[in-house]
């Protein structure tokens, strides 16, 4: 052991009190989400039991219950119906109502994506056009320009709503999908732009130089030579651009109501008889989460980056 | 860059303009042009609602009555002891939990991945999801309180005096794993050498924390609370989904009451004074924010 680096490694009984100190820790914080990923499979009377259960017989209820509207009737005109016809007719029977047709949660649910993908994609575009010329050119006043393209992100959404607002029912903006694309879009810029230059700058420039000698213009040498060398960093904006859009809550809340209305302003809205339908609101919080949890574990080698702007990089 | 002319198509001027435009163009439009025209209806008694109304000029009218307002400035305290905790939490645990992760323990990757989980979650949804964990009468959170010491039946978001504390508890939660990031990072950028010339001269473990460890993480530390105390002086989304606001203002924090104020009693010209007065103060924060982040990248 007496390499001439051995005592800068941590003994391996500190070690050991570390894992297991970290351990109960990511088991602790993970209580919460594995809760409601486990109230998303209960019935409505398990999960609304004291002590919580921890085991329970799995039900789809609330996932049936996110996707349906449902209506109580009695038990006459219950049996005077034909037998149901599938599984989750039946499930719906049983507790003596009928579904009366599809709740909004998809919809609301392919809102997100759609402003999600539009907004991310034209940011990150924008993003990295912009990204290029800070990264490569002589722009003047470039640092006031890039504190400003990030300062815009410093704004309380709340604050900027009432103009928006109002210029959105001017321009017939409002609650659309088109208006919410525009304005995730502006707010993910100062995010895209900064992370990409970052990427940007890490790409020798003798590489699009050697094209331009080859006889490329300017344009074609980033098409062709600067962007699908970024890729990386493009994918890993992209996913930090689309996890903000899917997440936002206080423009979504202000500016939408009927018909752009995302998930987040929605899920809270899922009651079911006599107060919150914890099973339904569980499922369509599992619905809404898996996605984010899946691109996290994709993106663990950017987070750093990525929730910095930029500023630390490993 | 005399070779520039050699090469065909638009001159890298035009490029640049052409790439930079669009991006400045639609920030102006949507981020200054709003933040222009909420500074000129400040100055006025506009009511949003009332849209036949021609709005007055009144002057500094609706800044002298945010600022002589106590309600305000109960916000604000609610505000800055929302903030004073939470930083305060997630530096103490994200700290610590960065120190014990840079053990590089078996398995070290797969967990601080999986601690990582809850701030890319969306906050109105968790905030929701927490009201069922803090339930009087079902809750999870209150079931493992009282497991362990049975306080009776408590309610984390409808008393007063646990309101502020439920928020503390589920923004600690969520973005402590920011502060043991970034930390990390710090942690990782101290070269060896350091403690190598440390060990050369027998400092003792805890000398070695006090003059190394701790001065080359500060700056990262720092960073990392920046920005999260520009989110949280901003914090909406999650209180307002948890407790909104209540019970009666005790988890009213400076957005909330400004969402009230905007939104429910249509004040405009109010409500734009006070959003100038907190933007004002946040940038306040960014300019320290910038200078810090520039020190690092120094380093």
């Amino acid at each position: 052991m007496d390499t001439s680096r051995s005592y800068l490694e941590p003994s391996s009984f500190s070690k050991k009190i570390a894992a297991a100190i970290i351990v109960v820790y990511t088991v602790i914080t993970l209580i919460p989400i594995s809760w409601m990923v486990m109230t998303s499979f209960k019935n409505v009377d398990s999960a609304i039991s004291y002590p919580p259960e921890v085991l329970f017989e799995p039900s789809l209820e609330g996932y049936v219950n996110l996707f349906t509207n449902r209506s109580r009737q009695s038990p006459e005109y219950l049996d005077s119906l034909p037998p149901p016809k599938n599984w989750y007719e039946e499930l719906v029977r049983s507790r003596e109502m009928v579904i009366t047709g599809p709740s909004k949660f998809l919809g609301r649910y392919s809102n997100s994506m759609i402003i999600g993908f539009g907004s991310t994609f034209a940011s990150v575009f924008l993003g990295a056009l912009a990204a290029y010329a800070f990264s490569r050119f002589r722009v003047p006043l470039k640092d006031d320009l890039l504190f400003f393209i990030l300062s815009t992100r410093m704004f309380p959404p709340i604050a900027v709503a009432v103009p928006i607002f109002i210029m959105y029912r001017k321009l017939g903006l409002g609650d659309t999908h088109l208006g919410m694309i525009i304005l995730y879009t502006v707010v993910n810029l100062s995010l895209a732009v900064w992370l990409l230059k970052g990427f940007m700058d890490e790409i020798p420039k003798e590489y699009e130089e050697a094209a331009m000698i080859d006889g490329y213009s300017r344009l074609q040498a980033f098409f062709k030579v600067v962007l699908p060398q970024a890729m990386t960093g493009i994918a890993a904006t992209a996913i930090f651009c689309m996890i903000f859009s899917w997440n936002e809550y206080a423009f979504a809340v202000l500016l939408t109501q009927f018909n752009a209305q995302t998930a987040p302003p929605f899920i809270p809205t899922i009651i079911g008889e006599g107060g919150l339908d914890w099973p339904a609101i569980g499922a369509g919080t599992t619905l809404f989460l898996l996605p984010v949890m899946i691109f996290t574990i994709i993106l663990r080698k950017h987070l750093l980056r990525g929730i910095t702007f930029g500023a630390v990089r490993k | 860059m005399s070779v520039k002319k050699k090469f065909k198509g638009l001159s890298d001027k035009a490029v640049g303009w052409l790439f930079i435009g669009p991006t400045v163009l639609l920030l102006l439009a949507i981020n200054i042009y709003p933040l222009v025209y909420a500074i000129k209806m400040s100055f006025t008694n506009f009511y949003a609602n009332k849209i036949g109304r021609e709005p007055q000029f009144i002057g500094l009218k609706n800044y002298i009555k945010v600022l002589n307002k106590e309600a305000i400035w109960e916000k604000m305290q609610v505000t800055a002891s929302f903030m004073f905790w939470t930083l305060l939490l997630q530096a103490i645990i994200g700290l610590g939990l960065a120190l014990l992760l840079n053990r590089k323990f078996k398995g070290n990757e797969l967990l601080t991945t999986l601690i990582v989980l809850p701030m890319m979650l969306s906050p109105a949804v968790v905030g929701v999801f927490w009201t069922y964990l803090y339930n009087p009468q079902v809750g999870l959170f209150n079931y493992v309180i009282n497991f362990f010491y049975d306080f009776g039946s408590f309610d984390m978001i409808g008393s007063s005096m646990l309101a502020p504390w439920s928020i503390v508890i589920v923004d600690t939660w969520m973005w402590t794993p920011f502060t043991m990031l970034i930390c990390l990072a710090g942690l990782r950028s101290v070269p060896n050498y350091l403690y190598e010339a440390a060990e050369v001269d027998r400092a003792s473990k805890w000398q070695q924390f006090i003059y190394i460890t701790l001065p080359s993480v500060l700056p990262f530390l720092l960073l990392a609370l920046l920005f999260r105390g520009i989110e949280n002086f901003k914090m909406f989304d999650m209180v307002v989904e948890l407790t909104s606001g209540g019970p009666g203002s005790a988890t009213e924090l400076a957005s909330i009451n400004l969402k009230r104020e905007a939104f429910e009693k249509w004040k405009t010209g109010y409500s734009s004074a006070f959003a100038v007065i907190l933007f004002v103060t946040i940038f306040g924060f960014g300019n320290v924010y910038v200078k810090v982040m520039n020190k690092i990248k120094e380093r």
